[in-house]
C-alpha cells in the first residue's frame, strides 16, 4: 500500500519506522530540510521536503495514487488542510489526522476526515481507567453516529444501590449493555436488574446525555 | 591501485565510453568484474514496477552501447537495468550488495543557473560510497 505521511517529527518518523518494517511503500514531506536529511539517513530516500499543504507538492509526491494520507505534525491547521486536499482534490481514500487539540476533533469530523487522532484524548483515557475515583471511563466512540461506549462504577455510598434498572432515570437514547459484578460472568442488564456496590456498567450514551447518564446510575 | 570489483553506473551521456574504457584498463591488471548499471528514475506519481517504455528501450539502448565499447577494449562487463527512486542511494546499495571495491562514474560539464554543478547524484555517492570512487569529468572546451 502506498501511505504518505505528512510531518517527520517523533510521531512521524515512528511510524515511517513501523510501516516500512510492515512492507509498505510510503514517503514523508517535511518541511525542514535538517530533519528530511536526518530521515533520509536513517530510513533511506523516503522523505522529501516540502510543505504537505501545497497542491503541486502532493502532486509530485503522487498523492493521486497514494491509499492512505496520515497527517501527524504538530499543527492542527496543517493536518486538516493536508487532509483535506487529499481526500478531495486527491482523492485518497483514506485520510488520518493527528488533532492535537481535542476540540478540533468535531470540525476534522465534519470536514470529512475519515479517522481522528488525539494523543490527549487518548492519554485522559487512560487516566480515567487507572485513577479508581474517576467515575466514567470512555471505552470507544463511534464518531459516526455520535455515540460513545462508557464505563460506570457503582461506588459504595452510592444512592441507586437497591433499585432496579426501570427505577433508573436514565436519559432517551441511552442504553446499559453490561454489567460486570465481582467474579461473577458479566451478563446483560434487564429492566430488573438491581444495581450492587461495585458494580461496573458498560453502557452507550452520547457525549451530551453522558453526564445524566453518570447522575442516574450513581445518583446525585 | 588494484581493484576487483568494479562498479560503473551510466547514464548515456558522452562521458560513459570514456568511463568504462577507463574501468576496462584499470581491470585488465586484476581481472576485475566490472558491473555496469543504468538507474532509471521514477517519478513518484508512478509505481515504482511501472514500465515506462521508452526509457527503458533508450537505457537498453545506452547498455547495449556499453557492451560493445567493452568488447572493443577487449573486455566483457555485466550490464543491469535498475528502476528506483533516487539515483544516488540506489547506486550506493549497489555498491554494497555487490561488494565492489570501486565506483567509477562519470559527468560531463553542466551548469545551473550559470554555476557549475554536479547535480546531486555524484555528491551523495561520494558522500555515502562504501569503497573508492574514481569520478571521471569529462574536458568540455
Amino acid at each position: 500500500m502506498y501511505i504518505i505521511i505528512i510531518g517527520g517529527g517523533q510521531v512521524g518518523y515512528y511510524l515511517a519506522k513501523a510501516l516500512l518494517d510492515e512492507g509498505h511503500e510510503l514517503l514523508v514531506l517535511e518541511k525542514d530540510a535538517a530533519r528530511t536529511a536526518f530521515i533520509c539517513n536513517e530510513l533511506g530516500s523516503v522523505c522529501i521536503r516540502g510543505d504537505g499543504c501545497e497542491m503541486a507538492t502532493l502532486e509530485e509526491a503522487g498523492a493521486g495514487r497514494a491509499e492512505m494520507f496520515v497527517a501527524v505534525t504538530g499543527d492542527d491547521e496543517d493536518n486538516l488542510v493536508s487532509c483535506q486536499a487529499a481526500k478531495h482534490k486527491f482523492n485518497v481514500p483514506r485520510t488520518v489526522a493527528r488533532v492535537n487539540n481535542p476540540k478540533n476533533e468535531t470540525i476534522f469530523k465534519k470536514m470529512g476526515i475519515d479517522v481522528t487522532i488525539s494523543s490527549t484524548k487518548i492519554i485522559l483515557e487512560s487516566i480515567e481507567e487507572e485513577v479508581p475515583t474517576h467515575p466514567i471511563t470512555h471505552l470507544l466512540d463511534i464518531q459516526e453516529q455520535g455515540l460513545e461506549i462508557v464505563e460506570i462504577k457503582i461506588p459504595p455510598h452510592a444512592t441507586t444501590i437497591g433499585k432496579t434498572v426501570k427505577e433508573l432515570p436514565l436519559p432517551a437514547g441511552n442504553t446499559l449493555s453490561l454489567v460486570i459484578r465481582g467474579q461473577q460472568k458479566p451478563f446483560v442488564p434487564d429492566e430488573d436488574t438491581v444495581l450492587e456496590a461495585e458494580d461496573q456498567i458498560v453502557a452507550i450514551t452520547t457525549p451530551e446525555t453522558e453526564e445524566a447518564l453518570e447522575t442516574a446510575l450513581r445518583g446525585s | 591501485m588494484e581493484f576487483n570489483k568494479i562498479l560503473v553506473p551510466v547514464t548515456g551521456t558522452t562521458a560513459d565510453d570514456e568511463v568504462i574504457k577507463l574501468a576496462c584498463q584499470l581491470a585488465k591488471k586484476s581481472k576485475a568484474k566490472i558491473w555496469t548499471v543504468y538507474v532509471l528514475t521514477v517519478k513518484r506519481t508512478l509505481p515504482l514496477d511501472v514500465e515506462i517504455t521508452p526509457d527503458v528501450k533508450k537505457a537498453e539502448e545506452v547498455l547495449d552501447h556499453i557492451t560493445i565499447v567493452a568488447e572493443d577494449e577487449g573486455y566483457e562487463v555485466e550490464t543491469d537495468l535498475l528502476q528506483a527512486r533516487e539515483a544516488g542511494p540506489t547506486i550506493v546499495d549497489e555498491a554494497v550488495e555487490r561488494e565492489a571495491d570501486l565506483i567509477l562514474m562519470g559527468v560531463v560539464y553542466k551548469r545551473i543557473f550559470g554555476q557549475f554543478s554536479l547535480g546531486s547524484v555524484v555528491p551523495y555517492v561520494l558522500q555515502n560510497a562504501p569503497c573508492e570512487v574514481i569520478l571521471y569529468h569529462q574536458y568540455t572546451p
